[in-house]
């Protein structure tokens, strides 16, 4: 690595690297620890594991967030596809009010957006609950999701699909087999962010649960607020290898996926965090 | 930014003139595109625009005190209510939080994203992967963990008695590890955008300015700045406005004592009921974000070197 020509940065970033992994480290440590309140090690155990598995408040809450995750991930793809279809023959005007809404989701902070939708679910008398949630994650799943959609889109080559055509394919043949399988890796891609996106989400299911069952994010909140407990590094460590191992096929699939006619340029998930 | 124009302008001279005998054929394909467009505007319209309206129009509401009933009396009382001296703290802190944190993310992120684009394009890769991963793993635990680290007895407090410090640190559940947490969960959202305007610097550049005899600190301040602004203010805008009302962090690293603007509004809405004050609050926060959004926007052209 080249260190020696930038002392300064070099050791900034040493530090951060540091920061970043020092708190998984602690997890990773502590759900083995012996020692309940966590200020040095006092012995390997996997306790924690099994009272962590055998919770019945952690099991709903994985199966409530799983549905949550899984269905808004769905809502979030079906709006991310159709719009990423639309925007590609949208007027430069009508484009640029479509990406400022995309955007405008993304950075409301989520407390805004959440406490908005559940005052308009109270006073139109939506029931609280799993649906709640759902629409809710949705609204700024789907504009991760388009993000990713819309950038694949964006090198997809119209030649390619005219050449199709030209060869005598039927219009839904040429979708299939030309435009869907030319988005299929961003396709995948956003519908495994989506999904990880909602399956870590607290702020709007905590405000969106109701009566509901309670998400296992939400879950974890609670046991923290009430019972600090080791039991939180176990499902915590496990969550997070959950997570990490979808977000990383994500990327694989996204990276991987060959270029398409016009652009040549590759997938890259890096496409979110480019700036507008 | 670096969308495809060219192709567009392409496209739309391509497309064969409205003539007569196909209008019927366009009028199909508009309907068609509309129905392509409705999943998109339904989300947007009915759970962004409309409750984000209806919280507008009841921030100027108020709340009757026998009933509990919301009436309209166009009051702009909510607005004044921040002032009450027990709001006013919390504000502040949000304010004060969440600029220091987005700037302490600017300057380490710019120093971090620095470092990566300097590096092989191997070695890019997998620090990248470095600042990535985490950020992918569970918010709240890794926000918890921070309980664990910072605690007295925890393991940073040992290592400061170590070094020699008298007492504890005495950072937790105050406003230090509310920035901490802060700036531990953002800064990979501020690291990237600015990664990818470095990544895009030609290294000719650097050749070009040191022939032309500019020294490091000058091509530093020449090119390498001026590439980073457009990545620098995306960074600013996607972790300073969550930042300004974020909810969990101060929930875990506040301990229920030090809280933010995010944990007001959530109050008012989740326990004591007051939907105006609530909705003045969240109308504020807005405002905050448009304000930055407009004044960071105008910043962006200036200096983007196109």
């Amino acid at each position: 690595m080249n260190v020696r020509r930038h002392p300064f940065a070099a050791s900034v970033s040493l530090l951060v690297l540091l920061f970043l992994w020092l708190p998984l480290i602690v997890v990773a440590v502590n759900s083995f620890n012996q020692q309940t309140i966590m200020a040095g090690w006092g012995g390997f155990t996997t306790h924690w594991y099994g009272l962590a598995l055998h919770d019945q408040n952690v099991r709903t809450g994985l199966e409530t967030t799983l549905y949550i995750a899984v269905a808004s991930a769905l809502l979030s793809l079906a709006i991310a596809v159709s719009g990423a279809l639309w925007w590609r023959r949208a007027s430069p005007k009508a484009r640029a009010v479509y990406d400022g809404l995309i955007y405008a989701r993304i950075i409301l902070p989520e407390v805004v957006s959440a406490t908005a939708l559940f005052f308009l679910f109270l006073k139109i008398h939506f029931t609280l609950g799993l649906t709640a949630i759902v629409i809710g994650h949705t609204v700024w799943n789907s504009a991760y999701a388009a993000i990713i959609v819309q950038a694949r889109m964006a090198g997809l080559d119209p030649a390619l699909e005219e050449a199709a055509a030209d060869l005598g394919a039927t219009p839904w043949r040429t979708f299939r087999r030309v435009t869907f399988a030319a988005l299929l890796p961003a396709i995948i891609a956003a519908g495994l962010l989506a999904f990880t996106f909602s399956f870590d989400d607290v702020v709007t299911s905590v405000f969106l649960q109701g009566a509901s069952n309670t998400p296992l994010p939400v879950v974890i909140l609670g046991m923290i607020r009430f019972r600090i407990t080791p039991e939180i590094n176990a499902i915590g460590l496990l969550v997070m290898l959950f997570t990490v191992t979808l977000m990383s096929i994500a990327v694989l699939i996204y990276a991987t996926a060959g270029s398409l006619g016009r652009s040549g340029r590759r997938g890259n998930m890096l496409d979110i965090y480019r700036g507008r | 930014m670096d969308r495809d124009q060219g192709g567009v302008a392409i496209e739309r001279v391509a497309a064969p003139p409205p003539a007569a005998p196909r209008r019927r054929r366009i009028d199909t394909g508009r309907f068609a595109r509309l129905a392509l467009l409705a999943p998109t505007l339904a989300i947007t319209l009915v759970c962004f625009i409309v409750p984000l309206g209806l919280i507008a129009l009841y921030s100027f509401g108020s709340v009757n005190q026998v009933d509990f009933n919301v009436y309209f009396g166009w009051t702009t009382g909510n607005y004044r209510a921040f002032t009450s001296s027990l709001y006013l703290n919390t504000l502040a802190r949000s304010v004060i939080l969440s600029v220091s944190t987005t700037l302490a993310c600017a300057v380490i992120g710019f120093t971090f994203a620095y470092f990566i684009s300097r590096q092989s394009p191997r070695a890019q890769r997998l620090l990248l992967v470095a600042v990535i991963v985490p950020f992918w793993t569970s918010f709240i635990v890794r926000t918890y963990s921070w309980v664990d680290l910072l605690q007295n007895l925890g393991p940073i407090d040992r290592f400061a008695r170590a070094l020699g410090m008298n007492g504890h640190i005495d950072i937790l559940y105050t406003q230090w590890s509310i920035g901490i947490g802060i700036l531990y969960s953002y800064l990979p959202l501020m690291i990237l955008p600015i990664y990818v305007s470095l990544e895009r610097i030609d290294p000719a550049l650097f050749d070009a300015a040191e022939d032309l005899g500019a020294t490091p600190w000058r091509q530093f301040r020449r090119v390498v700045l001026p590439m980073a602004v457009p990545g620098l203010i995306a960074g600013i805008i996607i972790v300073g406005v969550p930042a300004l009302g974020e909810y969990v962090i101060p929930e875990i690293l506040g301990g229920g004592k030090t809280l933010m603007a995010g944990n007001i509004l959530a109050d008012q809405f989740l326990q004591t009921g007051n939907y105006p004050f609530g909705s003045a609050l969240a109308v504020s926060i807005m405002a905050v974000l448009m304000v930055l959004l407009f004044t960071l926007r105008r910043a962006q052209p200036a200096a983007d070197p196109q």
